[in-house]
């Protein structure tokens, strides 16, 4: 009875780690996979070394399609394999314990991943690995099985003989069964907690990713505040364009840290990797900027393999661009995999009707913030999204000189930005150009002229000032003792905020990767 | 492991064609389009190629039975016709010089429908049997796995000429590009290894090695070339080449070298030397006539602009600005073949006059036709929507005044979508052709007929086994080239003279 209490104590935990804590990292594992029964499809994976293995992983992985059953499946998978890790070792009592250390391994393992878990490496192998060691210790169990198949009446008599005296809880059961279930309790805490250590940004990153999966820009954001000093780069790409699409880029962008320290990630060769384009694709496509996404999906095509990831925006930028016969073989591609039938249905109908693509809200979004003038990616700064806005100089509509303001005030181009803020005259910007406007008031007297309004504002930034004076020598202490007071502040920013003297750089990180503000 | 893996999957493949297939005796004639893909609706085919086995779309039919000739295949609601390949060379050799009529069959809930007939001419002529291409995906910038391979166009045999890493790994990635045969003999044929492992593969018959051009009057290592018809001499361009995205145009990409030459390597003694070194003009794609005389290639003007003299970020940031003004024409020159000099360049086909750019030249093979691309601007057509096939004939007297005179589109042969990279079959009767025409993204290998008169036919695809192959393939098709014989070196040898040999630097010679 008490090895089954153990068991489902165990089962229990692993599904809520594995459905609920690592829920969403796994949903957005396997967007950035793909599986299919097409030998075409699955020719470059399977060509690799333990491409079978990978593959499976993948198939295994289609699970968490729904994060809930593929978490049931981590935790029937990581369960059966520590119950065929006590059959194999014949544990006795006291050292029972040792069977969950494997899954706990596992479990560790895929918290000091984080990212690479799926990024710049194989998604497959995440499930796949623990599915292989699940499978040869079925085998390895059978085999011990049959070698003590003779002793096994002896076994069951001294099994009875502890279920029988197992119904006497004395106090001494009681401490193992506490010790135990303490025990149990910590192969979770352990990893969960090295996770919010090592990769504090992966659990609300990829949340933003799923609710961008959803179309729930609202709850992106509110993800985004929810987790405001724990910013990073790619958390920043996102929340921007939640804010973009709700129509706060200009007043809410500033509200979260804006760092860019190290996410301990690497690269497709072991190299320390800083993830920069890990949030570019989906930037530049809500940026309106679908060439640039197109480049650097292609790539991730070619690098990573086909994923529905990189599938479904070729879908998207093909529709939008009116390539038909793209878009097509795109869906026709992501057809093949299975429990994308959805998307399927949503877009299939759209091909051939640019009508149909218009009245889609997401396509449409991006339809109206298209570049409007010719222009080439590589005379702007990447990434695209960031370095077209810097340098954008016709805005046709109001969100492309929205959007471009904040971009220069982003990158803290000041002269770009004035430049931008002539557009804004003789009406009440919002708040965050407001705020970066009252920077240069001073020094511009002339700005005070054109926006009388900000000098509301000037008692605010002047208590600002002598907050921040004492901390204008070491900015990274100010950085964190302002953030709660001024968060979504500008000037706090432009002060404290993404700067390359603060940034906490990854063990053996190149100098060349070290971007500065973009 | 993996061979039986895929020899179950062919097993699989090959049971999809239902051998018990019988014609309808009753159906009903449908004035509906026939949906097929590949669109091999009266195409003009070689009597040496593999089935034309292609997919029907019919959302109200659950199967299907199609007759060529006297073949009769049945499909399933996928669809997929998979000719018998016995029964197919049999339908063709019979119907040499004549046109075979293809009858398509659909079963719906009401019974069987018949659509109108389309035909497949059967040339006399045949294609040569191999074709080599290389397999990548579209990227830009990146690569990893990528391979040369040759196809047997009278089955779906493909044979792995080199393959790269297939995954990663620091100090091994490498990439291959422009294979090239000498007189479609695959006794001599080089191709390029760049990055880790960089140099040219240079074979003669069963050997191979790496050699390297490198030179201060270089611009940089053989780029683009050809192989002259009987001599151990190879024509390369040797160019700078970049390549920049459009945000907002109808086109996505555009490849443009900064600078090109164009350069002399003698295989026989390992030697190089520039033919063109110019700093105001850039001449690229060179090739030989069937003879050997003449070496045409693609010339365009620098335009002119202000920059500081050896400042080249500047002059390609210029540059960049004006690549719709980089127009080519075709020239050539005369070859001495005893001498190894070159004679006064000739005006071929003047495409800058009418503000068109012109690219790679091939003779064909009774050097009677010059075979090229004409687009907009540059030379690497491959991202240019309005490429087309055209040609000059040579035999018509040379005007100085209107060289491009004799030059017409082949129409029936080209497409809406890019059509550009091509290569003439031995007997001259067939051309090779990278199009675009599928989808707009993924090159794909098109064969056309050319017929005596010096027109070309309707394309068709490569043909397949599954026919559905090239709508999940990821990955294009890039320099097709027909040879008459199999390459000789396999995989596993290139592999090691790639990366266990040093290369052999060439000996420039002024």
């Amino acid at each position: 009875m008490m090895r089954w209490l153990f068991t489902s104590l165990f089962f229990l935990l692993v599904w809520l780690w594995a459905s609920w804590w690592m829920g969403d990292v796994m949903r957005i594992a396997y967007e950035r996979s793909f599986i299919a029964a097409d030998a075409t499809l699955m020719h470059w994976l399977w060509q690799k070394s333990f491409g079978w293995l990978w593959i499976l992983g993948r198939a295994l992985l289609t699970l968490y399609r729904w994060p809930i059953v593929g978490g049931l499946f981590v935790a029937v998978m990581l369960t059966a394999g520590s119950w065929l890790i006590g059959v194999c070792l014949r544990l006795p009592q006291r050292w029972r314990w040792v069977r969950y250390l494997p899954s706990v391994c596992w479990m560790l393992w895929t918290a000091k991943e984080g990212l690479n878990l799926f990024y710049m490496n194989e998604p497959g192998r995440v499930l796949g690995v623990p599915f292989l060691v699940l499978v040869v210790l079925a085998m390895l169990a059978g085999i011990v099985g049959r070698l003590y198949q003779g002793g096994s009446a002896h076994r069951s008599g001294i099994e009875n003989k502890q279920c029988s005296t197992s119904k006497v809880f004395t106090p001494s059961m009681i401490g193992r069964v506490g010790g135990e279930s303490l025990l149990i309790f910590l192969c979770f805490s352990i990893p969960a907690f090295y996770l919010n250590y090592r990769h504090p940004y992966l659990r609300p990153l990829t949340k933003m990713q799923v609710q961008l999966l959803n179309d729930d820009y609202e709850g992106m954001s509110r993800t985004a505040h929810e987790h405001a000093s724990i910013g990073c780069r790619q958390m920043a790409g996102y929340y921007a364009v939640a804010l973009s699409r709700t129509g706060h880029l200009a007043d809410q962008l500033f509200d979260i840290k804006l760092e860019f320290d190290s996410l301990h990630t690497y690269g497709f060769q072991g190299e320390p990797n800083e993830c920069l384009n890990y949030h570019v694709i989906d930037c530049n496509f809500f940026a309106g900027l679908i060439r640039a996404a197109r480049h650097y999906v292609v790539e991730d095509l070619t690098m990573s393999g086909p994923s529905l990831y990189n599938l479904k925006y070729m879908v998207k930028i093909s529709l939008i661009e009116g390539d038909w016969a793209l878009a097509r073989k795109y869906l026709h591609v992501v057809r093949q995999a299975p429990f994308e039938g959805d998307f399927i249905e949503k877009y299939e109908p759209m091909v051939g009707h640019f009508d149909r693509v218009q009245a889609d809200p997401e396509l449409a979004a991006v339809i109206k913030v298209l570049p409007s003038y010719h222009t080439l990616e590589q005379m702007h700064v990447k990434p695209g999204f960031l370095g077209y806005y810097v340098d954008l100089k016709e805005f046709k509509t109001r969100e492309a000189l929205e959007w471009s303001t904040v971009a220069c005030l982003y990158a803290k181009r000041m002269p770009s930005f004035l430049q931008r803020c002539r557009g804004y005259v003789g009406s009440m910007p919002p708040s965050s150009i407001a705020e970066g406007l009252l920077i240069k008031a001073y020094a511009e007297p002339s700005i005070l002229q054109a926006f009388p309004q900000l000098e509301l504002g000037i008692s605010r930034y002047e208590l600002f000032m002598q907050d921040a004076k004492p901390y204008l020598d070491d900015r990274e202490r100010g950085g964190e003792v302002l953030f709660e007071k001024y968060k979504g502040y500008y000037p706090y920013y432009y002060l404290f905020g993404n700067m390359r003297s603060t940034r906490k750089p990854n063990d053996g990180e190149q100098e060349h990767n070290k971007a500065g503000v973009n | 492991m993996k061979s039986y893996v895929y020899l179950i999957l062919s097993v699989i493949a090959l049971t999809g064609c239902s051998p018990s297939a019988t014609i309808p005796t009753s159906f009903t004639e449908t004035s509906d389009s026939l949906a097929i893909y590949p669109d091999y609706r009266d195409v003009t085919i070689p009597p040496n190629i593999a089935p034309l086995n292609f997919m029907v779309t019919d959302a109200a039919a659950t199967e299907y039975v199609v007759t060529v000739g006297d073949l009769v295949c049945g499909a399933g609601k996928d669809g997929k016709i998979d000719m018998d390949s016995v029964a197919w060379r049999e339908v063709l050799t019979e119907a040499k010089g004549k046109s075979l009529s293809v009858n398509v069959y659909a079963h719906r809930a009401s019974g069987w429908v018949h659509y109108s007939p389309f035909t497949f001419n059967v040339a006399e002529e045949e294609i040569d049997p191999y074709l080599s291409y290389r397999l990548i995906e579209p990227g830009y910038e990146v690569y990893l796995q990528l391979g040369i391979y040759e196809r047997n166009l009278t089955n779906f045999d493909v044979k792995t000429i080199y393959e790269n890493d297939r995954e990663v790994k620091s100090g091994e990635g490498h990439c291959i590009n422009c294979h090239q045969f000498q007189n479609y003999d695959t006794k001599r044929m080089y191709f390029h290894v760049r990055e880790n492992h960089g140099g040219t593969i240079v074979t003669q018959g069963k050997e191979a090695h790496k050699i390297i051009i490198k030179h201060d009057s270089i611009i940089a290592s053989g780029a683009y070339g050809g192989w002259h018809p009987t001599l151990p001499l190879v024509a390369f361009s040797s160019n700078k080449t970049a390549q920049f995205f459009h945000y907002h145009f109808p086109e996505k990409i555009e490849v443009y070298d900064g600078v090109s030459d164009i350069i002399l390597y003698d295989a026989e003694h390992n030697t190089v030397r520039n033919i063109f070194h110019t700093s105001d003009y850039f001449e690229t794609f060179p090739t030989w006539s069937a003879d050997g005389t003449r070496l045409f290639y693609c010339v365009a003007r620098l335009p002119k602009f202000e920059y500081e003299q050896g400042n080249y970020n500047e002059y390609e940031a210029k540059l960049v600005m004006r690549y719709d003004s980089l127009l080519y024409d075709l020239y050539s020159l005369p070859f001495d073949t005893v001498t190894y000099t070159f004679g006064e360049p000739r005006l071929e086909v003047n495409a800058s006059a009418e503000n068109r750019s012109a690219s790679v030249p091939r003779v064909s093979p009774d050097g009677r036709y010059l075979l090229y691309t004409l687009a907009r601007c540059g030379q690497f057509h491959l991202y240019h929507k309005d490429a087309d096939l055209w040609v000059k004939d040579l035999t018509k007297e040379y005007d100085s005044e209107e060289p491009s005179v004799n030059s017409y589109p082949l129409a029936a042969t080209n497409s809406p979508d890019v059509d550009s990279y091509h290569a003439w079959s031995s007997n001259g009767r067939w051309m090779v052709i990278s199009s675009r025409r599928d989808d707009g993204d993924f090159t794909r290998t098109y064969i056309a007929y050319f017929d005596k008169q010096g027109q070309g036919h309707r394309a068709f695809l490569l043909p397949q086994r599954d026919p559905e192959y090239n709508l999940l393939l990821l990955k294009s098709y890039n320099v097709p080239e027909l040879t008459k014989n199999p390459v000789q070196i396999s995989p596993e040898q290139f592999k090691h003279v790639i990366s266990h040999t040093d290369p052999d630097l060439a000996t420039y010679q002024p």
